[in-house]
């Protein structure tokens, strides 16, 4: 049973994602490890790119810093953007408590995008001292302010893609619980076909093909290309375009799964 | 002589019911197979699309890169399915399971080590398909040396992968959540033994030599059947066939610590 919601009010949700940000500050290690993990990575992606670009010859649109800049950054969005905001939906149906949700005047897909947000905006604090110390072990390239712009825009678009892949696997949980297994290997293959470790336009033609006609491709490598100015501000409108198509997309799939499932707790008395 | 005859009872139970809980749950363990299956996959296939682009890694070949990885797979694989169990001791601290093991008439590692699970031989199956394949692809010539110590070096790097295992499970005894340290060490593992430790600065290649010597499951041996002794100068090439005293003296140092930490352990307060 559902009680209709008499008048939509803000505040709650605000309230969702300021105990979302309390309840990740409380894991004071996994904070320390998720920067330490970023800084070992940093160095060891550069000593990796140095000895690639020592021996070879370099691409001439991307050079060794241009590479280094991208991987770095590539770091520190992964910080916002790997981060599962939707577990919560998958959490409650484990534990039943999906049932007693649906019966509170909230909308409860807000809720968990609110409780998601929360958790998000306080790793992307954890940008700021990553950044500085990654700053001790490379040095990055700044671009102009109408890149840097655009650049953010991009990365938004690029979250949106991301939460709505990660609600549409924790909708499966509807049907399936084991989905601990798939989520793993989708993160494996964003990483990869996203753009994440490796840029997409070092691919082999083939595999090019095929990365950039993934949604993958939305969430790292579109932003990371403008940001290095491989994507040229002339192109930077069909960049945009596609990445909000994916939003478009992958959103109404998630909205459809959604329905579905909430449709089957309710019709099974959750 | 009765008690080593128990002990190897109870090792074959402990695997009997392992085989039969897989065989039980078919679909989680297809589906874990898929993520380990990909999980190597796309490791092999990130340093493919690199080394397509960049041929050669501090004179490091693709055919080189997948030799090193494929020791280092078979290695991991062996200490995953025989000792993974180690790594559960801080949950059976925290969950007060511990304090009945202790108190049972059988030496405490050897029960750890035999409490059953969802242990299937699945990934050292795969590893050995990988490193048959990646021997024959690399051209690494398979004479007597290589079929007398490639035994004893996976072994000897099963023994490495255990002694940290085994170690980051003691400190549990003192600091019940370790989950951190573990998670580093993990990393530094996987994502270091990638490469050829000499792209690294002098720092990393001491430490990844003599302090935790992940170098020794596969560089130092790689670089010996490769041929490549000439391309750090730091240690000769035999240093490749002592990895299975490197393991056996790094278990020994763990062993010492756990059963120091063993007599000081005092429980949770349960």
């Amino acid at each position: 049973m559902i009680v209709a919601t008499p008048r939509f009010r803000l505040e709650p949700y605000v309230q969702f994602a300021q105990k979302a940000m309390a309840r990740e500050a409380t894991y004071r290690f996994d904070v320390f490890t998720s920067i330490a993990s970023v800084l070992v990575r940093v160095y060891l992606l550069r000593m990796v790119w140095v000895a690639l670009y020592a021996r070879n010859t370099a691409p001439s649109d991307l050079p060794l810093h241009a590479i280094i800049t991208y991987s770095t950054v590539a770091l520190l969005m992964g910080l916002v953007m790997d981060i599962d905001q939707t577990r919560m939906l998958h959490d409650r149906l484990h534990s039943g408590d999906i049932a007693t949700d649906f019966m509170k005047p909230i909308v409860v897909p807000l809720y968990f995008f609110a409780d998601g947000s929360g958790e998000v905006i306080f790793h992307a604090v954890l940008i700021v001292p990553s950044l500085l110390l990654a700053l001790l072990i490379v040095h990055i390239d700044v671009p102009g302010p109408l890149v840097l712009g655009t650049f953010f825009v991009s990365f938004f678009l690029g979250y949106l893609v991301g939460f709505c892949i990660n609600f549409i696997l924790n909708c499966v949980a509807f049907w399936t619980l084991e989905i601990h297994a798939v989520q793993l290997i989708v993160t494996w293959v964003t990483d990869l076909f996203g753009g994440e470790i490796i840029p997409l336009v070092i691919f082999p033609a083939f595999l090019q093909k095929v990365a950039f006609a993934l949604p993958f491709a939305a969430m790292f490598s579109t932003p990371l290309l403008i940001y290095i100015g491989v994507i040229k501000p002339e192109r930077y409108a069909a960049a945009l375009g596609l990445q909000a198509f994916w939003v478009v997309v992958l959103g109404f799939v998630a909205t459809v799964m959604w329905r579905a499932g909430a449709k089957r707790v309710i019709v099974q008395g959750g | 002589m009765n008690h080593l005859r128990v002990m190897l009872g109870v090792y074959k139970q402990y695997w009997r019911i392992n085989i039969l809980t897989t065989l039980e749950y078919r679909e989680n363990f297809l589906i874990w197979f898929a993520f380990t299956f990909i999980y190597h996959g796309s490791a092999v296939l990130a340093l493919w699309i690199v080394l397509n682009r960049f041929p050669s890694m501090n004179g490091w070949t693709f055919r080189d890169m997948a030799f090193l990885y494929g020791l280092w797979m078979l290695a991991h694989a062996l200490h995953n399915t025989f000792f993974s169990t180690v790594g559960d001791v801080p949950d059976h601290i925290r969950d007060g399971e511990f304090d009945r093991i202790l108190v049972r008439p059988l030496d405490t590692l050897f029960q750890v080590i035999a409490t059953p699970g969802q242990v299937f031989p699945d990934e050292l199956i795969l590893a050995l398909i990988t490193f048959t394949a990646a021997t024959w692809y690399s051209g690494v010539q398979v004479d007597a040396t290589f079929l007398i110590f490639v035994p004893l070096i996976v072994a000897g790097g099963a023994l490495i992968d255990l002694a940290f295992n085994l170690f980051i499970s003691t400190v549990a005894f003192w600091f019940v959540r370790v989950d951190a340290l573990r998670w580093i060490v993990v990393q530094l593992e996987q994502e270091f033994t990638r490469y050829p430790i000499s792209i690294y600065s002098r720092g990393v290649r001491l430490l990844l030599t003599f302090v935790v010597p992940f170098a020794f499951m596969n560089y130092f041996p790689a670089r010996f059947f490769l041929h490549k002794a000439h391309e750090s100068s730091m240690l000769p090439a035999g240093v490749g066939l002592l990895t299975p005293a490197i393991g056996l003296g790094f278990v020994a140092m763990a062993y010492v610590f756990w059963r120091f930490g063993l007599n000081r352990y005092s429980g949770v307060g349960h």
